[in-house]
């Protein structure tokens, strides 16, 4: 047998591997994909009245005010916490790695958040920032501040969203870039020392340019995670007061399970998906080669 | 990179290392304590450091809406929805560490789609689809759904562990005579034993936290414990103990499984590309 057809023998073998694999992910992810994108094309509320109306439901949804608040919300929600996880992150991750003793037991400890479920954290968040009884509100009081009202308040919920988020997942940015920085070369930080380069210029043109792909590769997960944004919100505000914290996907659930606009809500739902994908896919061009998913 | 920072700086870094510990775990801490103090106990101002815990509300819970059952539904729903997983995303990883599968560069593509889609995307037509098929509402229906983030996180992560096993060895096992079914079960499956329990907990986690799905493919039946937790939130001010408990009861079996994999989780967390 010739090397090429032991080669093609072997390609075929493997692609049995994945029937199952292929199979499970076309019936939960392409089935509904297209079914949604289908829907759009048409008007339906669970109903009898089922309506082919075109573009219709896009147009209906650009120029719906709700439904621009709410991506509006998302982006703002997305950039702030990413952010502040990202900074308090690659920040403690620098601290952490140059610790000696218990450096081991302060990662373990510091990623016992990320294994809590976001309605937990909602539960979690809802007594601590409770306007009168909460213990962070009542701190502050002790401490001279005026009453907050922190979840209730539209001028501050959304910020107590943000904090809650960078809570709970500031230690994925914490642990992959630890990880990242334990795989860098020693040599130029110690021949940066010796040149007599300070810490910040270390930080600054040692650290930060080597430990760049893997900061985009957290950048993107978080992103992309940040901007399904549900359970936190969901769990906490429900999308208020008002509408100051509704997220798309809080949206995209009230108008199909709340209001049944299931066609509306697919609509969204493909737009929004288009846009996450469009994210995805900038971060994708950004990353060197080897660190691409594809 | 492995750098000893001396003076006084390592006393800063020690104190800021302390500082950002304790805010990770301070939240916990305090929906544990809310749990076993007493409403009056609870709402005193400054807070009583020392009291009489009162772990009443862990009994009662089981008996509030459906608490019980829900707790059950979750542990069905982990079980069956972690063994589909297993099965599907083991050949799967096995065929993309072993072969030049074509079209690969498509389905690496695929998985990390599948694994980032807003969930609502695919939730509500699995929402019809389930309505007419008497999926809806079932164990087994949710378990289906979640393998959407689960195949592509479990294939990343097995995937990391099988490409640690000599490739030389399933050569070998090759010539012997092996198929390659055989060479995976004999060979490969039995060295990336550790690798896989860790795979199976981490996607057990996830799957043990996720609500947005539940929340929408499941209502009395099938209930998850998230979804249950939910409901206690109801409650409110009122009845803060209660749902601390019920928040307590569903975070603990977390805490032990991320004991147990431990070692594992920052490999999970990286999707498979730290060793």
């Amino acid at each position: 047998m010739t090397a090429v057809a032991t080669v093609r023998r072997r390609r075929d073998r493997g692609s049995r591997f994945l029937v199952p694999a292929i199979l499970i992910l076309g019936v939960t992810s392409i089935y509904p994909t297209a079914y949604s994108i289908w829907m759009s094309f048409f008007d339906w509320d669970w109903g009898q009245r089922f309506n082919f109306v075109g573009i219709g439901n896009y147009l209906d949804l650009f120029a719906n005010e709700r439904f621009r608040t709410a991506l509006w919300n998302t982006i703002v929600f997305t950039v702030g916490a990413v952010s502040v996880e990202l900074v308090i992150g690659l920040g403690l991750a620098v601290v952490v790695s140059s610790l000696g003793r218990g450096r081991g037991l302060i990662r373990t400890l510091m990623l016992v958040p990320l294994m809590v479920g976001g309605m937990i954290v909602s539960v979690i968040w809802k007594i601590m920032l409770d306007p009168s009884l909460g213990i962070v509100g009542t701190s502050l009081q002790a401490l001279g501040l005026p009453p907050l009202g922190f979840l209730g308040d539209p001028g501050m919920a959304m910020a107590s969203i943000i904090m809650i988020d960078s809570w709970w997942q500031t230690a994925f940015v914490f642990i992959v870039l630890s990880a990242g920085l334990q795989a860098l070369p020693i040599e130029p930080f110690e021949a940066a020392e010796v040149d007599g380069a300070t810490a910040w210029q270390r930080f600054r043109f040692l650290t930060l340019p080597l430990l760049k792909p893997t900061i985009l590769v957290v950048l993107m997960f978080r992103t992309v995670d940040c901007l399904k944004v549900f359970a936190i919100i969901f769990g906490t505000t429900g999308g208020g007061p008002l509408t100051t914290t509704e997220s798309v996907q809080v949206l995209a659930y009230r108008m199909a399970f709340k209001q049944l606009n299931m066609s509306v809500s697919m609509t969204t739902m493909v737009v929004f998906s288009a846009f996450t994908l469009l994210v995805l896919l900038v971060y994708q061009r950004l990353l060197p080669t080897e660190e691409r998913a594809a | 990179m492995k750098r000893r920072r001396q003076g006084p700086g390592v006393w800063v870094a020690y104190a800021i290392s302390i500082v950002a510990t304790l805010g990770s775990l301070f939240p916990l801490y305090w929906l544990f304590v809310i749990s076993t103090k007493t409403p009056r106990e609870a709402f005193k101002s400054p807070p009583a450091l020392i009291y009489v815990p009162d772990f009443s509300k862990y009994l009662q819970i089981w008996q509030t809406a459906g608490f019980g059952q829900a707790y059950l539904n979750s542990v069905l729903v982990v079980l069956v929805g972690v063994a589909m997983t297993l099965l599907v995303a083991t050949p799967a990883a096995y065929a993309l560490v072993r072969f030049r599968v074509r079209g690969g560069k498509w389905l690496r593509l695929w998985l990390l789609l599948a694994y980032t889609t807003p969930e609502f995307l695919f939730v509500i037509p699995m929402y019809v689809l389930f309505q007419s098929l008497g999926l809806y509402d079932t164990v087994i229906g949710l378990a289906i759904v979640y393998q959407v983030f689960a195949i592509p996180f479990a294939i990343w992560m097995i995937q990391a562990f099988l490409g640690e096993v000599p490739r030389e060895l399933g050569d070998a096992a090759r010539v012997d005579g092996c198929s390659e079914l055989q060479n995976l079960l004999r060979v490969y499956l039995p060295l990336a034993a550790p690798g896989l329990a860790a795979t199976a907990i981490l996607v057990g986690v996830n799957m043990w936290n996720e609500i947005t799905i539940a929340l929408s493919l499941t209502f009395d039946n099938a209930k998850t414990v998230q979804v249950a937790v939910a409901g206690f939130r109801g409650y409110a001010a009122i009845r803060w103990q209660e749902m601390a408990a019920a928040a307590v009861a569903a975070v603990i079996p977390m805490m032990v499984f991320a004991g147990i994999a431990q070692r594992y989780i920052v490999k999970g967390l990286t999707f498979g590309a730290v060793k």
